[in-house]
Order: C-alpha cells, then structure tokens, then sequence
C-alpha cells in the first residue's frame, strides 16, 4: 500500500482511534429512538453492536457521525468531544461510513461514486488505485452505473469507497446483510486485515452472529434504545448474544 | 423570419428561465424574488450607462452585484427555509417586493433607458433580422452549454447532482451540502442578473419589470421540472406558440400564450415535459 503522503484524504493523526459514547439520546421528531446509551471501543479494537430490527442501531450510526443530531449526552473520539460536530469535519477528521440504506448514487458512474467520497479531485487517482486495490473488479468497470452492480458487489464497493480514506474509526452498518458466505468471507478479511495493518478502529453494527463473532473483540446488544449487555468475545458468548436476539 | 422569431423568442426565454430553474433544480425551492434579480441586473446596465462606461461591462457588474446579493439572500433568508418550500415562496416573494421598492426609491418610478448592447440589423437568408436577436440566440446557446458543462463537467456539478440525488448519503460522504446550495444561490442569481442586463435591448427598464418575466419563467420552469434539456424544449415550444399567435391572432393573446399554455401541460401531465 501507499504511504500517508499519497492518502488523497490524509487522517490527521495516524494513532488508533478510541471512540466513548456517554448517555446518548437521540431521535426523531417527538420520538426518541435512542436513550442513554453508553460504551466505549478501545483504539484498533473490532466492536460488533448487536440487536434486532428498529432497536436503533442505524441511528446510533448516524448520530456519532453528526447525520442526526444528538439531544443529550457525549460522543468523544480520542477523548475530544465531538458532539454536535456536523459530518463533513467528522469524515474530514478521520472517520468512515458505510451506510446500509441508499449507499450510492445508483445513476452515477462507479468513478464519480468514489469521486464524491473524495474531499477534493487533487489525490484522485491515488484514491482510486487504493480503493480498486480492495476489490480489482470495481477498476474494470468504474465507467459503468453503480446501479449496475450486484448486491454483493455494492456492497464490496460500499467498504472500498469507506477504506480508501484510510479512516480510523470506520462505522459499518449491516454490511453482510443478503449476502453469499463467499462475500461475507472476503469482507470479513478485508476488515481484520485493515484492522490488523493500520490499527483502525471498527463499529460493527450487524445481525449476522456468525459474522460478528468471527471478527469481534467487544460486543454490546442494542434493545429499546439502551445497551441491554455488553461484553468480550468468550466460548459463552454466541449462546448469550442468541439469547437477546431471540423474539 | 417566423423560424428566426420563435428561435430567437425561445433564446430569450431560456436566458430568463436559466437561472431561476438551476436554483430550482439543485434546491427545489422556487426564488420568487427571480423577478427581482431581473431588475437589479438591468438597473446595473443604468449604472453602467449613466457613469458613461462600454454598455458591455453591464454583463460582469450584473453578475457580480447579482450573485453576492443572491449570496447574502441564501445565507440570511433561504437557508432557514429550506424544509418549509412554502415558506420560502412567501419569503422571496416578500423579498422580491422590497427590492422593487428600493430601486423606485433610488431610481425613481420612471422607465430608464440602456444605450443598445448590439444595434443594427444583418441579412440572414436575403432577409434583414436584428443582430442583437441573433446574439440572444448566441448568449442562450453559451449559458445552455455552460450549465451542461457545469453540471457533467466540474466537481461542483457533480456534487450538486448529488445532493439532487440523495442528500442523506452526500452528507453521509462528507459533503459540504450548505455550501453546494450557497454556490448553487450565487450561480443561478448572478446568472439572473445577467439575464436583466441582456433583456435590457428588448424591454423598458423600470422597477416592476421582472414581474412579468417571473410568471413566464415560473410556468417554464414547472413545466421542465429540474432538467435544462427539458426547458430549453419547452422554451422552443411554448416560444414558438407565442410568436405564432401574436403574428397571427394577436400581440396581447401572444403574451399570456405561455402561461395558458403551461397551465394546461400541467393540468395534463403534472411532471411536465421532465417525464421523458
């Protein structure tokens, strides 16, 4: 890989991030889909957030990145509270996003998906190169419509167009889901070795058990709007996890 | 001579109708203060003129004075409006007013005149036409171009179509969307203003002026939805109906030929001529 000269959206300080989350609530409307959520991710450290459908974990997401505004409590990235910090100096600052819901612009072409990733078109090229270098399929057919690939393939893009900024804190967002477990596979190498590399610090927020236990330091279960249990990866863990998901 | 009238007629309504669509297309909010711009535009050729400088030099002033004040406007007044469209519509409604009675106070009531940009007239097919027509042909041409290149070409255009698109996701990319709708405000109202000085040759020049050009832009705009492919159709189209009827029926039915005509697309197809 290419030196931190040649990043085309250089991170500001190369260290791992530590992300801490204090009594967040957050929501929309009159509705308050999140209350007093709290837990921390170590830096370099692989967190998988569990929890069932509408319990939100995508406006957990959205919140630490400033999309939704946070109505109480803190969210400090290497102890700094960034509360309130809207999502351009947040990316700008080192944090990538990989959304679940209407991830690209379908109408744009593969190249210009990634080039509205970039902060400027100056380090394009070096952009580009790394994020084909994840994926080579995406270097043949960057001219084509991101709508023309498949749902695995979106969703392989979607984590390339995140990793090319090298950023170090990266917010995942049920990148698994329908997915072939050849996919899930190769997503699931990419991120340890991305972690592994450049010590970058990982929020997983997902469903698949198996994808999260196999990636996982830390995991916490989402319920309601609070952290119903949290805990290191351990033989008991898949049965204590289960349990929570369970209807 | 018919051709060269409706072409001409369409030109002139694509340079009005340009910049009033481009505000609309990026930040689907309708700038009923459009009409203002217009008249701040042709009041920058009186200056122009009456400080005795080269009428051209209308053109950049136009542009100038017409987007930092469309800058102030956006950051002051728009910008809280977004998410309430009808709100907006009073707003710059609103806006539009006080900026006529600023220029009446200023200027006076009167009609002002501009020394022509272009006079005289140049054969076109054993017929004498006016050049200065001709050149509005020109000028429709280079800002229609200039827009298909700003918008497929610069990295403002892509992320303005992205933020037309989705903005949740452009945001969730790190775009700056405040700042892509404050260059789309000062684009479309500079462009506006320019717009006045060029209708300076065609039309008098007093404070209430943009009025009626605002109705006609306003109707072509909803009717090309967000598209400068689909206005500059409707601009042939609806211009060419106005020239056949005020040639052959009458001058005053030929004004509010656009308008009725829009009307009635929209009464038949809601989404206008953008459907295709």
């Amino acid at each position: 890989m290419t030196e931190a000269a040649a990043m085309p959206q250089a991170t500001t300080d190369a260290a791992p991030a530590k992300l801490e989350v204090a009594g967040l609530t957050s929501g929309y409307g009159a509705i308050d889909v999140l209350n007093g959520v709290s837990f921390e991710i170590r830096p370099a450290e692989i967190f998988a957030l569990m929890g069932k459908n509408g319990m939100g974990k995508t406006t957990l997401l959205k919140t630490i990145l400033g999309l939704v505004p946070a109505r109480k409590g803190e969210i400090r990235l290497d102890g700094r509270a960034v509360t309130g910090t809207g999502p351009a100096a947040l990316i700008a600052g080192g944090i990538g996003y990989a959304p679940q819901e209407q991830p690209l612009f379908q109408d744009l072409s593969i190249r210009d998906n990634l080039r509205l990733a970039m902060k400027s078109d100056r380090h394009m090229k070096d952009g580009f190169e790394r994020a084909f270098g994840y994926f080579p399929f995406l270097a043949e057919r960057r001219q084509q419509r991101a709508g023309t690939l498949s749902g695995g393939e979106q969703k392989m893009f979607i984590l390339a167009r995140a990793l090319m900024l090298r950023p170090k804190l990266l917010l995942i967002d049920e990148i698994s889901e329908g997915l072939q477990p050849s996919v899930v596979q190769r997503i699931s190498s990419v991120l340890k070795q991305e972690r592994d590399e450049f010590g970058t610090t990982i929020l997983l927020v997902e469903q698949n058990l198996d994808f999260a236990l196999g990636l996982a330091d830390h995991w916490a279960v989402l319920k309601r709007g609070g952290i119903d249990d949290a805990g290191a990866m351990e033989a008991a863990t898949r049965e204590r996890i289960l349990e929570h998901l369970r209807i | 001579m018919l051709i060269l009238d409706i072409l001409t007629t369409a030109a002139v309504l694509f340079i009005v109708s340009a910049g009033l669509l481009a505000i609309f297309g990026v930040l689907k909010i309708i700038n009923f203060a459009h009409g203002a711009w217009l008249t701040i535009g042709a009041y920058c050729a009186v200056i122009v003129a009456g400080l005795g400088l080269n009428p051209w030099l209308a053109l950049p002033l136009a542009f100038l004075v017409g987007g930092a004040l469309g800058g102030v406007t956006e950051h002051f007044i728009v910008r809280p409006l977004y998410q309430r469209p009808l709100d907006a519509i009073l707003a710059t409604w609103g806006l539009g007013i006080v900026v006529g009675q600023l220029i009446t106070l200023w200027f006076g009531r009167d009609v002002q005149f501009t020394p022509g940009l272009l006079s005289g007239t140049v054969d076109v097919f054993g017929i004498s036409y006016s050049l200065y027509r001709l050149f509005a042909l020109g000028a429709a041409v280079v800002i229609g171009l200039g827009f298909a290149f700003l918008l497929e070409g610069t990295r403002l255009g892509l992320t303005a179509q992205a933020v037309i698109m989705n903005e949740t996701l452009a945001k969730g990319l790190g775009i700056d969307t405040g700042k892509v709708r404050l260059a789309t405000f000062v684009i479309g109202t500079g462009l506006t203003a320019l717009a006045g000085v060029l209708l300076t040759p065609l039309t008098s020049v007093d404070p209430t002026m943009g009025v009626a050009w605002l109705i006609g832009a306003f109707m072509l705009v909803m009717v090309a939805g967000s598209s400068f492919g689909a206005l500059a159709v409707a601009c042939l189209v609806f211009g060419g109906a106005q020239v056949i009827v005020s040639t052959f029926v009458s001058p005053i039915l030929g004004g509010i030929t656009v308008a009725v005509l829009c009307a009635l697309v929209l009464r038949i197809s809601p989404k206008g001529f953008a459907r295709a």
